[in-house]
């Protein structure tokens, strides 16, 4: 029969050559092992010694049982430390074995892009979209009514020499627009909140033009806002807001009188060169004077709105009650001033060159 | 057009450089392009809009200075003296066109024609003309100084002595200065003598009656000619002059007489020649002086500012306006707004309405001192469904690694294909290679753009181009917006894969993606209808809902070679409209238990599952042939369900 004394040596000699193996097993398998050896549900030493829990007197079992407690802890500790402590080990050198040149280039792919006129023309649209302006789609191909005589330039007219224009062959007589201008008179004949009215209407244009500033299709925003008490002061600051959106606020906005059938009176929009930032001397792009031309615009013209009320057969913007502006330009030429593109062709020969500096 | 400076100063005291006088020109509506100095003098090139025929010449831009500046106008010096015989024993004139020549004045000169004195031809020079005689010389410089053409005649070259303005005979011939002959038609105006057309009326002289060096008498003609017959004439002649820019724009029907007696005050001077007695003049179609109101609370309400009524009234006055108040006391009484009624000069044509008078006086305000303002907006704005899905599409291609390409809607309407449908026809082209609009993105656009980029060697190339299409019908052209897309070469090539050439089945993800993105219809690829330039056993066309929405394939080879080709491009067309804008997106619960469970984007029974895409590992022959197991003929399929 044991003694509580005879048991408390085994446990003390258990607890020393623990030490001693788990000093020495470097390895999970050799780590295994001193796990099953000690504490193996069957074959464990510590184990086997709760088995003899039973053979000591009632008195000395409580005692007993908390030193096999004790030495059980203490095993599963110190086994748990050492498994932790190699798993760490091995980490460590997996993680330096799965070193890798992290100079090499990121796995190629295609890199895609949108187009430049498309990146301005969005641009553009969220500006205005933010001033409370709808986005309005014409047809490229338009008629004489809404491209002309709508917009106060009956047959005859001088300024249509300014857009000389392709004609479609067979009927109806149709011709590509000249100038998003049409967007105004298809604008108004639909609006469905009359009379005001808020768009803006960027596509497609068409002139019968090809050099290397000037291409026979190219691209054109125009802007109309009609309502009760517009003024020529709202025309001249929406379009300093566009303009600072588009360009930044550090370039200064100049108004000047000009000329335009179907806007009364009409507006000329500079904005000071951002390629000679107002040096003036020696610059090419504002031909040394400070400033480059950005926006045609002006008060719509009463006989736009007449023309308006006659195709729709009833007063449906009365010039006494309503006035209202409108502004245009080419989306290639704030392209061609936004990134110093110097030839407009450029734009339309899809050359990888040039798109992919668009990224 | 070029304003000496020293000329402009003739008229009006000038306290400012050329450089300020440029800027303020600019600022009312003159716009100088550039200035240019040649010794002590200084040239504006000024950039006349084209309804500002008034400023057109010297004087007219005197009087914006002199308005801006408020210093007095001087008037022109039209005195000299007469000697001889009436010009009415030799000179008859007729108006026999009412509607072409409202106005005709002519006057006999006795002339020593020679070269021109210095000060005439310098000055000619710096405005950019070439002197030619001192008669001919003094004409140009009237012209240029008042803005009225005038035109000489030698005398004894007119047959009956008599001046007639009348429409030309169909058929007549006349010889002009250029020394062109020219055919008329009986919609040109002429200045005719006894015997046939002397001159086109408002555009160019004749070579018969032209001044030489033994002219001794001259006709000095002077009228004001009917705008559009001088356009139209002009423009069916394919001429443009001087005078024919001033006429067709409208020039000052009561300049006529002043020319004249300009003319002679500077011959005078010059020893060029001397008038004879008495002015003739006939009158056709009537002028009549314009009126307009003017409301004064319109002024502010237009231009959101507050600009005094004398301000505006000095304005107008300078301007050579007549402003007359009605007793103000009366309009008071009766509680009407304040208006003004204003006499339009008539030089000032362009001026028709009420609108018109707001701009002088905004003219001369200043745009620059107007309060700029945003007008507060009523409504939510934004993008509808069809411009939001056409960003959708551009942001997701770009992502995908596409480059987005743009062409010219023109193209040569040999090398549309006629599988597209008919081309529509443009009447008036710039040359055979742009005389129609396209009928596809692909066909020729993108392959030439994919032959343009394989010429300088760049053979990877991915593009999408979203445009128009153009179709003829009995109402106009139809317009279809559409998408297309064109991969050709390899796959990227890198430290971890190998390049591979692209193929259908790389395209066909591509518009799998779009499709499941942007479509809840059920698509289908069939083999039937493929367009003939595409590869027979490698490509299909797109239904959705079985109505055929474009192509996918491979390029045919023959159509490799047509447009000198590398490599095996594959492309595809769509029509846009089949596309939607991205349905709202909703969010399906899904079961917590591992079991997979899909997240259905709609209530749309699931297309039928698809055949399993070919295993066999992807080999640089090429695309997996279609296998023996398969029938031959029409195959069905449809796309893998959505993400």
């Amino acid at each position: 029969m044991s003694s509580l004394d005879d048991l408390k040596q085994k446990a003390h000699e258990l607890r020393e050559r623990l030490e001693g193996q788990l000093a020495s097993a470097s390895d999970s398998p050799s780590l295994q092992a001193v796990r099953d050896r000690f504490l193996g549900r069957k074959a464990g030493e510590v184990t086997a010694l709760f088995k003899d829990l039973g053979k000591l007197a009632a008195e000395a079992r409580k005692e007993a049982g908390e030193a096999l407690n004790e030495l059980k802890a203490f095993s599963e500790a110190k086994i748990g430390e050492a498994e932790a402590s190699l798993e760490q080990r091995l980490r460590g050198s997996r993680l330096s074995s799965e070193r890798i040149d992290v100079s090499l280039p990121g796995r190629a792919r295609p890199s895609g892009s949108k187009h430049p006129l498309t990146l301005v023309r969005e641009e553009v649209e969220d500006v205005f979209i933010g001033m409370g302006f709808d986005i309005f789609d014409g047809p490229e191909v338009d008629d004489d009514f809404h491209c002309f005589e709508a917009l106060n330039m009956p047959a005859d007219h001088p300024a249509r020499d300014m857009q000389d224009t392709f004609y479609l062959e067979g009927l109806p007589p149709r011709l590509l627009r000249t100038h998003t201008s049409t967007g105004q008179i298809r604008s108004m004949l639909s609006n469905e909140n009359p009379p005001g009215v808020r768009v803006l209407c960027p596509g497609r244009t068409f002139r019968r033009d090809d050099d290397i500033t000037h291409s026979p299709m190219f691209h054109q925003f125009e802007g109309l806002v009609v309502d009760r008490g517009i003024t020529l002061g709202d025309l001249m600051g929406t379009l300093e807001a566009f303009i600072h959106a588009v360009f930044g606020k550090e370039y200064p906005v100049r108004f000047r009188p000009s000329y335009f059938p179907y806007t009364e009176p009409s507006v000329e929009v500079d904005m000071g060169c951002s390629t000679c930032k107002g040096r003036k001397t020696g610059c090419r792009v504002c031909k040394q004077t400070g400033w480059v031309e950005i926006l045609g615009s002006g008060m719509v013209h009463p006989a736009v709105f007449e023309s308006v009320n006659g195709r729709l057969g009833k007063v449906v913007y009365d010039p006494n009650e309503v006035s209202g502006f409108a502004f245009g330009t080419g989306i290639e030429r704030i392209a061609m001033i936004k990134y110093g593109i110097s030839d407009i062709r450029l734009f339309y020969e899809s050359d990888e060159r040039f798109l992919e500096q668009f990224s | 057009m070029k304003i000496p400076v020293s000329w402009v100063r003739d008229f009006v005291d000038l306290k400012v450089s050329a450089e300020q006088l440029a800027d303020d020109l600019t600022g009312v509506g003159l716009a100088c392009d550039g200035i240019e100095t040649f010794g002590s003098e200084a040239v504006l090139d000024l950039d006349i809009t084209t309804n500002r025929v008034d400023a057109m010449n010297m004087y007219g831009v005197a009087r914006e200075a002199a308005t801006f500046y408020g210093l007095p106008l001087k008037p022109l010096d039209l005195s000299f003296p007469e000697a001889g015989a009436p010009s009415s024993e030799s000179l008859r004139v007729a108006i026999e066109a009412a509607d072409l020549c409202p106005r005709f004045s002519a006057r006999v000169f006795d002339v020593r024609v020679g070269p021109s004195p210095s000060w005439l031809k310098d000055r000619l020079e710096l405005a950019g003309q070439r002197s030619i005689n001192n008669i001919v010389d003094l004409s140009n410089y009237v012209m240029l100084e008042m803005g009225q053409p005038t035109h000489a005649f030698d005398l004894t070259k007119i047959r009956g002595g008599v001046l007639r303005a009348r429409m030309a005979e169909g058929g007549e011939l006349v010889t002009t200065l250029d020394e062109v002959g020219r055919t008329l038609t009986a919609a040109v105006g002429v200045v005719a003598d006894a015997e046939g057309a002397l001159a086109i009326a408002g555009v160019m002289g004749g070579a018969s009656s032209e001044i030489s060096e033994g002219t001794t008498t001259v006709a000095l003609e002077a009228a004001y000619w009917n705008p559009l017959l001088i356009r139209r004439a002009a423009k069916g002649l394919g001429m443009h002059t001087d005078a024919s820019h001033r006429f067709e724009r409208g020039a000052d029907p009561a300049a006529g007489p002043v020319s004249i007696a300009r003319f002679a005050n500077l011959a005078n001077k010059g020893a060029m020649g001397t008038a004879r007695p008495a002015l003739i003049q006939a009158r056709g179609a009537g002028i009549e002086a314009r009126r307009l109101t003017l409301n004064l609370g319109n002024i502010d309400a237009r231009l959101g500012t507050s600009v005094p009524a004398a301000e505006a009234k000095t304005t107008l006055t300078r301007l050579g306006f007549e402003v007359t108040e009605p007793d103000p006391g009366a309009s008071a009484h009766l509680g009407t707004a304040r208006a003004w009624d204003v006499l339009v000069p008539t030089w000032r044509g362009d001026c028709t309405r009420e609108v018109d008078l707001i701009e002088e006086v905004a003219r001369h305000h200043g745009l620059m001192k107007i309060g700029r303002t945003v007008p507060a907006s009523r409504r939510a704005a934004g993008l509808t469904p069809a411009q939001r899905t056409e960003r959708q599409l551009k942001a997701l291609l770009s992502g995908l690694g596409y480059r987005e390409a743009l062409h010219v809607n023109f193209v040569s309407s040999s090398k549309c294909h006629p599988s597209q449908g008919a081309v529509v026809k443009i009447a008036n082209p710039l040359s055979v290679e742009q005389d129609a609009l396209r009928n596809s993105l692909v066909m020729p656009g993108l392959l030439e753009a994919l032959e343009r980029n394989q010429r300088h060697g760049a053979r990877d190339i991915q593009f999408f181009e979203t445009g128009r299409t153009f179709t003829p019908s009995p109402e106009g052209p139809v317009e279809t917006p559409r998408l297309a897309l064109l991969i050709s070469g390899a796959t990227p090539r890198g430290w971890a894969a190998k390049a591979r050439p692209v193929d259908f089945f790389d395209l066909k993800r591509t518009v799998e993606e779009v499709f499941s993105r942007h479509s809840s219809a059920v698509l289908a690829l069939t083999r039937e209808g493929v367009p003939p330039f595409l590869h027979p056993g490698r490509s299909v066309v797109i239904s959705l809902d079985g109505n055929p929405s474009g192509y996918l394939g491979e390029v045919h080879p023959d159509t490799i070679d047509a447009f000198s080709l590398k490599d095996r491009p594959v492309v595809a067309e769509i029509a846009i409209d089949a596309l939607n804008v991205r349905e709202a997106l909703v969010f399906t619960a899904f079961s917590v238990s591992p079991k997979w469970c899909a997240t259905s984007r709609s209530s749309l029974p699931r297309p039928p599952t698809p055949p399993r895409s070919p295993r066999s590992p992807v080999n640089r022959r090429g695309p997996p042939r279609e296998g023996s197991s398969s029938s031959t003929g029409s195959r069905v399929w449809a796309c893998p369900p959505a993400r």
